[in-house]
């Protein structure tokens, strides 16, 4: 739309006319069952968003880490055995056809569990780790996390499910031992990031999955409101 | 990367769940673990397999950083013990320690030992603080000549009064940079500090000389505000600097100094004028006529509570903009930029409108005032941002150029629309 002095506004009503037709012309938008599930869609998608942002940050955040952990840790082929000590993780491997049979509730809270636990592990590293530049991403890393947590928790609430209660299994500080030497520690800091990794492609398939579930937003049309 | 091959048992896997492999709790055992060594040293180091593993020494080998080490660098030591031999040790690769890895022959991980080679810490030198309104106190260092290079070390920050026993320590670290400490409260003025830094890392710790400073010797400020630059009257060559002297130090007893920087729009080079004293104004004086001028004001807390001594400069205040008069001299003034190319083009529009005008039937209305009030109208619709593209439509009707009336009101920042 052209605002020039002394233009008379003739082609704006054109425009106006047209969009109102058009809007009065729109196909029946399927009936909403009440304000919860319009809110759950959006919020849904937005977890979604958040699931796609974190998996970028854990990039950047696990090659600095990696190679603050040095060879072979950060070689692409490293291929480490799972020690017993990383089955305390939250694993994301699942069976698929266990995975596609997951109720709506059952696949939120095993992302809400998984998450909840994998940042408590995060947030116990050891604060001396690595570079002050490491130090401040790990850091915004966990606030973003923290962020996905409650993400996936406004979901739930908004769907009318419960939140699991706390996360499973004692925090990691109190009942695990700590690593024994500083090579175990480092193999659990590469599998932790892993298993972040994996969890986010998850969760990305997840959220996918629901926002199919749930009826979709209203579609919303934004008039540009130059020069009416 | 998901199904490792480790050597291990497999246990049955519940139905639905994946089955996981499970290798043996410990598979092997390096010694020595996690040791510290100087640079320049040598390392024997052994690799000791777990016997339910059924391997035997011959089936190891080594590697470091990712590197395999030489088989010749290999020694049995027993049935199930190979060893190795590292000289001459160079510094570790990164501060998390290099990593020493036993291998089976497939290339399954066995064990792994973190090696920290460096050089104890040198002494923090070039300890410097300052003092925000005496509330407050920052100090940097920086480390000793080989630094922190090859092993992760901690720096302390101590102080205590002079003829007073304690020892403090420094809590908020990394505030102005990595090699610094920021102590917010409980800060004693009239008796003098002494600050020193403490380096460690594993191979030892190293001690800065002890600084001693007084606050009152050492404080800075904010920059003065309500900065104002304007015009004196007609002047075109001058302008007037004013401010207020910072806030937070206008209870205690201080005469500051101040420092003016300024410089032209399109340049980087700042002229300082530095004999400003403790007025609250100054007049730039020797300027160009008819440019744009940005302006900072800076300021010294000198002679806190009467110390003969100079402060610390603040950081400058925020630049201010201002213009110069313009000349009356100068001719052509519609145009500021590109002139010459401007005054060719509109000769040569005269002489094509000229032209049109004989020579054409429905093009009355052309001319080359027509030319000017366009270009007003150009600069204009240049400074609204809401436009997309710009568009010179032809309205229907006779002439090609109809460009309406439009009266110029205010003509203070534009160009008059009708230039000589």
């Amino acid at each position: 739309m052209l605002n020039v002095a002394g233009e008379p506004p003739g082609d704006s009503w054109g425009i106006f006319a047209f969009l109102c037709a058009a809007l009065c012309n729109l196909p029946t938008v399927p009936a909403l069952n009440g304000t919860e599930e319009l809110g759950a869609g959006q919020s849904i998608q937005k977890t979604y968003d958040l699931t796609r942002y974190l998996e970028h940050q854990l990039r950047t955040l696990a090659g600095t880490y990696l190679n603050y952990l040095g060879p072979p840790f950060n070689e692409p082929d490293f291929n480490p055995p799972r020690l017993a000590r990383a089955e305390r993780l939250p694993s994301a491997t699942v069976d698929l056809d266990l995975w596609r049979g997951l109720t709506d509730n059952a696949r939120l809270a095993a992302n809400y569990r998984a998450y909840s636990r994998l940042l408590k592990y995060l947030r116990g590293l050891d604060s001396q780790v690595g570079t002050v530049e490491l130090r401040h991403r790990l850091g915004h890393f966990c606030s973003s996390l923290q962020g996905l947590v409650l993400s996936i928790a406004g979901v739930m609430s908004s769907l009318g499910y419960p939140l699991p209660a706390g996360p499973a299994g004692p925090p990691p500080s109190s009942g695990t031992p700590a690593a024994p030497n500083d090579f175990l520690k480092k193999m659990d800091d590469f599998w932790l990031l892993k298993e972040l990794q994996t969890w986010l492609w998850r969760s990305a398939k997840d959220f996918n999955r629901l926002k199919k579930k749930v009826p979709p937003a209203v579609v919303t049309l934004r008039i540009e409101a130059r020069g009416f | 990367m998901r199904t490792g091959h480790p050597n291990g048992t497999a246990a049955a896997p519940s139905p639905g769940e994946r089955p996981r492999c499970r290798a043996a709790p410990h598979p092997a055992v390096i010694s020595p673990q996690d040791p510290t060594l100087l640079i320049g040293s040598s390392l024997t180091a052994t690799c000791t397999v777990s016997a339910d593993l059924r391997l035997r020494a011959q089936d190891l080998y080594w590697t470091l950083n990712g590197r395999r080490l030489p088989a010749a660098s290999y020694t049995t030591l027993g049935p199930t013990t190979l060893s190795v031999a590292l000289a001459r040790l160079n510094g570790s690769r990164q501060q998390s320690g290099d990593n020493l890895v036993c291998h089976s022959r497939d290339g399954g991980i066995l064990a792994g030992s973190c090696l920290y080679v460096g050089l104890p810490p040198e002494k923090p030198v070039n300890i410097s603080c300052w003092s925000k309104n005496m509330k407050d106190l920052t100090c940097t260092w920086a480390p000793g000549t080989e630094g922190e290079t090859f092993l992760h070390t901690n720096y302390t920050l101590k102080y205590k009064l002079r003829w007073y026993g304690r020892d403090n320590t420094c809590q908020e670290y990394h505030t102005a940079g990595p090699y610094s400490c920021h102590i917010p409260k409980d800060l004693a003025l009239f008796t003098p500090y002494e600050i020193w830094v403490e380096a460690s890392n594993r191979l030892g710790v190293a001690v800065s000389d002890v600084v001693m400073l007084d606050i009152l010797d050492v404080v800075t400020t904010d920059p003065p505000s309500d900065v104002h630059v304007s015009r004196v009257g007609d002047l075109e060559d001058q302008l007037s600097v004013r401010w207020s002297s910072p806030p937070a130090l206008k209870d205690f007893l201080f005469q500051a100094k101040y420092q003016i920087q300024y410089r032209v729009e399109d340049s980087s080079e700042w002229k300082v004028v530095d004999d400003v004293g403790n007025q609250t104004s100054c007049r730039l004086a020797g300027l160009r006529p008819g440019t744009v001028y940005f302006v900072q004001v800076r300021c010294n807390p000198f002679g806190i509570y009467g110390s003969k001594k100079a402060g610390i400069w603040s950081d400058w205040s925020n630049p201010t903009a201002a213009s110069t008069p313009r000349s009356e001299r100068t001719a052509g003034g519609c145009d500021p930029k590109g002139g010459e190319q401007n005054t060719t083009l509109r000769r040569e529009l005269k002489q094509f409108f000229g032209w049109v005008k004989k020579h054409s039937y429905g093009c009355s209305n052309l001319s080359i005032k027509l030319y000017d009030q366009w270009r007003v109208w150009l600069q204009k619709s240049h400074k609204t941002r809401n436009q997309v593209g710009t568009i010179w439509a032809p309205s229907g009707g006779k002439g090609g150029w109809e460009g309406g009336s439009q009266p110029q009101k205010e003509g203070s920042r534009g160009c008059p629309p009708t230039c000589a």
